[in-house]
């Protein structure tokens, strides 16, 4: 079965519990745009969502390091501050992706007991379709060098798409991160929104591949690590171009979402 | 050019360690709010990284190879506790 959603969008904390250093008629606009989704995707009618994101030192710590991994368990659960989250896993997709994904030589590390990091739930949290499908957990790692390069990303994306291609499942590919911003760093309060700019036009016009030819060092001066997520969709969704839903640049983050068209 | 997010050096993985649970163990970060003397000496840190994890000095804790995501992320961790009033939920 062919896709039947493409999207990309950001897990900022902040869009789930706002500190009042973030302007919140921004937060809401964000907000909006999830809502967007939300729709798209409950009119997509999905099967699944695998959703692949960027752990932020949560499933995985310095104890085992995968570049790629699935999450394999009947369910995963995370938590921050106030909220708990659970969600089905959808296992025979899980499982076909790491069977099909190893057997085209992809190594992919699996799981079937890990803690869901906020990149998962944060998008989930505002844009799960209506009735809630089941997930699969796609890991890409993006914050513990030496990362996936994203040639590898888009590599790993293409043939995620010939594996989802043969399921009989209907799913939806969301990629979660982005974009620029450096947490932790000296630059955290001038994220290089000119870049994000320039990629979103880029992706615009269906120039996605082109993404494979970024080096890991040019993501990290960026600010945007986390866009290996996005290479990884842009692998399974090739020249779509892509439609910008917003694009909020806050004091620390470039909030994105972008939607491509799927036949 | 230096990367913003580095190989973590092995040396600072008591630290490392240390951080990640305070960030992603609700049991360990009472702990240490309660008693950071004691909850850092079973993190097993040593001199400099106690002086900086105390002192909450996010250069001197990436200058030790603490890895910045982690600093980041329990610092905003430690103020959802102590300030919970200050955050809009949606």
């Amino acid at each position: 079965m062919p896709l039947v959603a493409a999207v990309a969008c950001p897990h900022t904390p902040q869009l789930l519990m706002r500190p009042d250093t973030e302007d919140r008629d921004l937060v809401l606009r964000v907000h909006a745009a999830y809502a967007r989704v939300q729709r798209m995707l409950t009119d997509a009618r999905p099967d699944a969502i695998c959703l692949i994101g960027g752990d932020h030192v949560e499933g995985f710590f310095l104890s085992a390091v995968p570049a790629f991994a699935v999450a394999v368990g009947a369910r995963v659960a995370g938590h921050f501050g106030p909220y708990d989250y659970s969600f089905p896993v959808h296992e025979p997709l899980a499982r076909a992706i790491v069977e099909q994904g190893i057997e085209r030589e992809f190594d992919l590390l699996y799981t079937q007991d890990v803690a869901l990091d906020y990149a998962f739930y944060v998008p989930l949290h505002f844009a799960m379709p209506a009735p809630a499908v089941p997930i699969v957990p796609l890991y890409v790692n993006v914050y513990l060098p030496p990362q996936p390069t994203p040639r590898r990303c888009y590599a790993w994306g293409r043939v995620l798409r010939q594996i989802l291609d043969g399921r009989p499942e209907r799913v939806a590919l969301v990629a979660s991160g982005g974009m620029s911003h450096y947490p932790g760093t000296d630059r955290y309060a001038s994220p290089d929104f000119e870049w994000d700019r320039a990629m979103l036009a880029m992706l615009r016009e269906g120039r996605g591949a082109e993404t494979a030819r970024l080096t890991g060092e040019e993501l990290d001066k960026a600010g945007n690590v986390e866009l290996r997520t996005w290479i990884t969709l842009l692998g399974a969704v090739g020249d779509a171009r892509a439609e910008v839903l917003c694009y909020e640049p806050s004091w620390h983050h470039g909030n994105a979402m972008v939607a491509w068209p799927v036949r | 050019m230096n990367a913003h997010y580095f190989f973590p050096p092995a040396d600072a993985y008591p630290l490392n360690r240390c951080l990640y649970r305070l960030k992603s163990e609700p049991a360990y970060r009472a702990r240490f709010v309660a008693d950071r003397e004691t909850a850092m000496t079973e993190a097993g840190l040593d001199h400099a990284a106690r002086a900086a994890l105390a002192a909450f000095d996010r250069d001197r804790l990436v200058g030790l190879g603490a890895h910045p995501y982690l600093v980041f992320m329990v610092d905003l961790r430690l103020k959802m506790e102590r300030a919970p009033a200050t955050f809009e939920r949606f």
